[in-house]
């Protein structure tokens, strides 16, 4: 009885597929006596009739192949063209569209006290910059229609940002959409940034002066952080307020290191500070000392162009040099010092910073 | 031949000792169910059980009408596959 003995090749391929075949069948017999079993003991059990009952119940439930049917005869789509009455305002809603609709109606749900929040944001922002833009002709003579522009982007991406259909339209559009919404949620916040074009030139200051308000690229709207966020340089808020308030009038209220002067845009502004320090000592002995003789000279030279005495300016101007060399640092201090307690003021050589005063004014 | 019976025997016993024979049985069930085989069978014996009458059926009865219908109406593709199968394990085990 040795399997090894049987060559498989040749003529035994035969013997071998025929038995294969028999192994082959003794299994399908296996299975048509197993489902014998199974049915001739649910006849004799009395079950094996039970799933028909009557012709009736049967056409009622037979299956159903037609096109645009599922296999119970319904239609798909049926209820959606349906229109529900709201309980709350009393309009008709398309039936597929009248959960959200309750939930913003009602308000309650998640995102209804989110998109009211952002509305009311919003109007006040708009109400705020419409009283304020008559005060200042400047602004509203703003050549560069800008605002217009981003106020109608904006209410259009709102619209957009609020409903949930806002993917559709996002296939089409790679870009900024797609980026805009994936940021959705930060760019809850962001949406309450400021806007430069709406605010006018003395709460543009104000504002400048507590918040960074570098203006971003993408939103063109001022950064709403503090003074010293980490997103932008020193340069870049200088840049800022140059922009926005003029040249030469940054009012930065942070007192740093030397480094600090050479950020400033102002192109004559080391130049003043130097001037001032060089006409200080001059001055501080007394003009009429026919001693410094060079001095007087230049100092007369220089006053025809001042002709207006400005005592009252002379303060602010004071203040305005204060901040400007205590942003300029500690080496102008000196000058600050001797500045402030000096009672000619208008000394002012420079005619950029009296144009300065003349805006501020 | 009895060499031949002797060899079936051996290859039998082999089969069922690796267990090779109930993962056949199952597997040859399973795609039975699938290809619908099962309901046509039992939809024949439902006629079968109407001929003969509800409580005058026997095993035997069903045996003799639905095997050899139960045979030729198993699907090619069913056949092929565990024929595979079985030449596959003889080629392994039956040491050529």
């Amino acid at each position: 009885m040795k399997m090894e003995d049987m060559p498989l090749s040749g003529p035994d391929n035969t013997k071998l597929e025929a038995l294969v075949n028999d192994i082959y069948s003794e299994l399908v017999e296996d299975a048509c006596l197993g489902l014998c079993f199974e049915v001739h003991r649910a006849v004799k059990q009395g079950y094996f009739f039970l799933d028909e009952t009557d012709q009736e119940s049967m056409k009622e439930f037979e299956i159903v192949d037609q096109p645009g049917v599922d296999i119970f005869g319904q239609v798909y789509n049926q209820w959606k063209n349906k229109e529900c009455e709201c309980p709350n305002c009393k309009r008709l809603i398309a039936a597929s569209r009248f959960a959200p609709h309750l939930e913003k109606c009602l308000g309650m749900g998640r995102n209804s006290s989110r998109i009211a929040n952002r509305r009311l944001a919003s109007n006040n922002n708009m109400s705020k910059s419409e009283s304020d833009q008559e005060d200042n002709d400047d602004l509203n003579d703003n050549d560069w229609s800008y605002g217009a522009e981003k106020r109608a982007k904006k209410r259009k991406s709102d619209k957009s940002q609020t409903s949930p259909r806002r993917s559709k339209t996002l296939k089409h559009k790679n870009g900024e959409l797609g980026s805009g919404i994936s940021a959705d949620p930060y760019k809850y916040n962001y949406n309450a940034g400021i806007n430069y074009e709406m605010l006018g030139p003395d709460e543009v200051q104000s504002f400048l002066t507590t918040q960074c308000g570098v203006i971003s690229e993408h939103t063109k709207k001022m950064c709403t952080r503090s003074q010293r966020c980490p997103q932008h340089t020193d340069e870049q808020r200088m840049a800022v307020r140059v922009f926005l308030l003029g040249p030469s009038a940054p009012v930065l209220p942070e007192a740093d290191s030397v480094a600090v002067p050479e950020s400033f845009d102002i192109p004559d502004g080391q130049a003043l500070m130097s001037r001032l320090q060089w006409e200080d000592s001059p001055e501080i002995s007394p003009s009429d000392s026919a001693s410094s003789k060079a001095s007087t000279n230049h100092s007369d030279s220089r006053r025809p162009k001042k002709k207006k005495p400005r005592p009252s300016l002379g303060l602010n101007s004071g203040g305005g040099i204060g901040s400007l060399s205590g942003g300029g640092g500690g080496g102008s201090s000196q000058s600050n010092i001797s500045l402030s307690t000096k009672k000619k003021k208008p000394k002012l050589t420079a005619p950029s910073i009296s144009s300065i005063y003349d805006d501020l004014n | 031949m009895s060499k031949d019976y002797q060899m079936k025997a051996a290859i039998n016993q082999k089969l069922i000792e690796m267990g090779e024979r109930e993962r056949l049985k199952e597997l040859l069930r399973a795609k039975l169910v699938e290809s619908g085989w099962k309901d046509q069978l039992k939809a024949h014996c439902k006629d079968v059980i109407r001929e003969k009458g509800l409580e005058h059926v026997t095993v035997e009865d069903l045996v003799t009408e639905v095997t050899p219908k139960g045979r030729a109406l198993v699907p090619d593709s069913v056949k092929k596959e565990l024929l595979q199968r079985i030449r596959a394990f003889l080629a392994q085990h039956a040491a050529l």
